[in-house]
């Protein structure tokens, strides 16, 4: 399958800061997660990907062809920005029918596919009420709208889930997943794992403006369980948890919280520690209150990918 | 050029003047116009009193408006809050990228906003120069009202000239510069101010010379100007505005073509 985005040694830099530092890349359809923690160079990546912004050394095409001041190719690519910015005195309705017919379609084309967006996001409810009084979750909504109302081939999505309730992002992740299966390119930029393994498990990992790691995000996954893996649980009774885990061989750790109500396990193969808890936490008759990990976040995924 | 590209630069401009209109500069230009309203209203008031000796005609008293507080003043004034706003208020308010990421060409795009500048210009200052007019001359002998009426036609004319140009050169400031309302201040009240009272070629390197050299009226700052250097002929003044106008329209155009614009997160 021909790629749809190319990059060779692509960098950016603004002054003496580096955002982007020589990164090469090829992606071809279907969906694929940028990720990284904040000021990694994604949203810069992206805005290279979309010819916002002009490479400082490097090559980068879309389907061949350079992007900066290409303008033909707009027709083809569709962007859903980070920031919470609108036309605020405008309607969702009047917003995406305006920017349609920036696209060329006559007014009765622009107010179908306009409709057609907003029900997709479940905003037809909302489409005449201002987007000054719009929830931020509504605006996020009919932010990716405008990225896709016009059915582009290449959709580069940053932070899309950002301010989204539980609902409203199942339905993205939905048609992100759709979109890929449909033959597009999407790239969709996340800091949240979690949030890019449930739509694809294509990644691309950035830090400090350089792509660290690539592909499968189990083979990323796998990078990351070479290192231990940081759980926290408050539960009824710690200490007879804690008894129940340490004959466990990828159990390398165990630390008592000073209110005596939580610990923390470190694990060197979390899957299988997440996999044998539940049932630990029934035969011991543990009450849980809360899980979290600590780790399950990109920031410590480079930290350990850095050192 | 083709009816999709009139559509295009249309909805632009819409996009541009609805912002512009609903913004908090509005306010301002709306109170400076209404001043200078206002004095043409004191202006009748003075002269409507019997017991005031004043020495002034309706055309005296318009000549003088228009030569200071509308030329000098207002046409710079409304040009450069709405014209350095054209693309740096879409840059801090971060909705450019809606605008970039559009399959037209960016010198469409400024076209569109430019067209937009002009119609909000217009919109707002002409009217009050006719309401002016109107305060001034407007009495039971309706026969300088008449007789004037052509030189107020002029006046409309010169003034959107004016606004033209002026407008196309903030527009190229907004469209360069991060913070262009200090420039654009140091432009058309310091350079447009000193500059075109300056004897020799210098003073053509300002707009205002070229109005001054169509504008009708009797113009004391014109005059003064008349003491260190001639006029241009009205006919090479009025070319002269019509080309600096496209020139930084398309400079304009230039520059929101090849820089990057940073919308800071």
């Amino acid at each position: 399958m021909s790629s749809v985005v190319q990059a060779r040694g692509v960098s950016k830099w603004y002054g003496q800061v580096i955002a982007v530092s020589n990164v090469s890349l090829e992606l071809a359809p279907g969906v694929i997660g940028l990720l990284g923690p904040n000021g990694a160079g994604k949203s810069t990546l992206m805005k290279l990907v979309t010819g916002q912004l002009r490479p400082s050394q490097g090559a980068l095409t879309l389907w061949g062809e350079p992007v900066w001041n290409n303008h033909a190719l707009f027709h083809r690519i569709g962007f859903c920005p980070e920031q919470d910015a609108f036309y605020e005195r405008m309607t969702g309705g009047e917003f995406l029918r305006a920017l349609l017919g920036l696209h060329g379609f006559p007014d009765a084309e622009a107010a179908r596919r306009a409709d057609s967006a907003l029900e997709q996001v479940h905003l037809m409810d909302a489409r005449d009420k201002r987007i000054g009084a719009y929830s931020k979750g509504m605006r996020q909504r009919v932010k990716l709208a405008q990225a896709f109302a016009h059915d582009p081939e290449l959709i580069v999505l940053d932070e899309p889930l950002a301010g989204m309730d539980p609902l409203a992002r199942r339905e993205t992740i939905r048609l992100v997943r759709d979109w890929g299966k449909r033959g597009r390119c999407v790239i969709v930029s996340s800091h949240i794992l979690h949030e890019i393994e449930a739509m694809t498990p294509n990644v691309v990992l950035m830090h400090n403006g350089q792509v660290l790691a690539e592909g499968d995000v189990h083979h990323i996954r796998e990078l990351i369980d070479q290192h231990p893996h940081n759980i926290y649980i408050r539960c009824s009774a710690p200490r007879r948890l804690a008894e129940a885990l340490v004959g466990y061989p990828d159990v390398v750790s165990v630390r008592f919280h000073a209110d005596g109500g939580a610990l923390t396990v470190e694990s060197r193969k979390p899957d299988a520690f997440y996999e044998r808890l539940p049932d630990l936490i029934v035969s011991n008759e543990i009450d849980l209150d809360e899980i979290t990990s600590p780790d399950d976040n990109l920031q410590a995924v480079f930290h350990y990918l850095v050192k | 050029m083709p009816i999709r590209s009139w559509r295009e630069i249309r909805t632009i401009a819409f996009l541009t003047l609805d912002t512009l209109f609903w913004s908090k500069k509005t306010v301002w230009v709306a109170l400076i116009s209404g001043l200078v309203v206002g004095l043409a209203a004191l202006g009748r008031i003075v002269a409507d009193l019997a017991w005031v000796r004043v020495p002034f005609t309706p055309s005296q008293a318009f000549s003088t408006l228009m030569s200071t507080a509308v030329i000098h003043f207002l046409v710079v004034f409304v040009t450069l809050f709405y014209g350095t706003a054209l693309v740096s208020d879409e840059v801090e308010g971060k909705t450019l990228t809606y605008l970039f990421l559009r399959p037209i060409p960016k010198t469409k795009i400024m076209l569109g906003k430019y067209l937009a500048l002009v119609w909000i210009c217009s919109l707002l200052v002409l009217p009050a120069i006719i309401a002016s007019y109107m305060l001034l001359y407007l009495r039971v002998n309706m026969q300088p009202f008449l007789e004037d009426v052509g030189r107020l036609a002029a006046d409309l004319g010169i003034v959107f000239l004016a606004m033209a140009a002026y407008g196309g050169m903030f527009a190229l400031i907004g469209a360069w510069l991060k913070h262009p309302i200090l420039a654009g201040l140091l432009y058309g009240f310091g350079w447009e101010g000193l500059v075109s009272y300056l004897p020799g070629f210098t003073r053509k390197l300002t707009i205002t010379h070229y109005v001054q050299s169509i504008f009708p009226h009797d113009d004391p700052a014109g005059a003064l100007a008349m003491l260190v250097g001639e006029r241009t002929a009205p006919g090479e003044a009025v070319l002269t505005l019509v080309l600096l106008t496209a020139f930084f329209v398309a400079v304009a155009a230039l520059v929101l073509r090849e820089k990057e614009y940073i919308l800071e997160q």
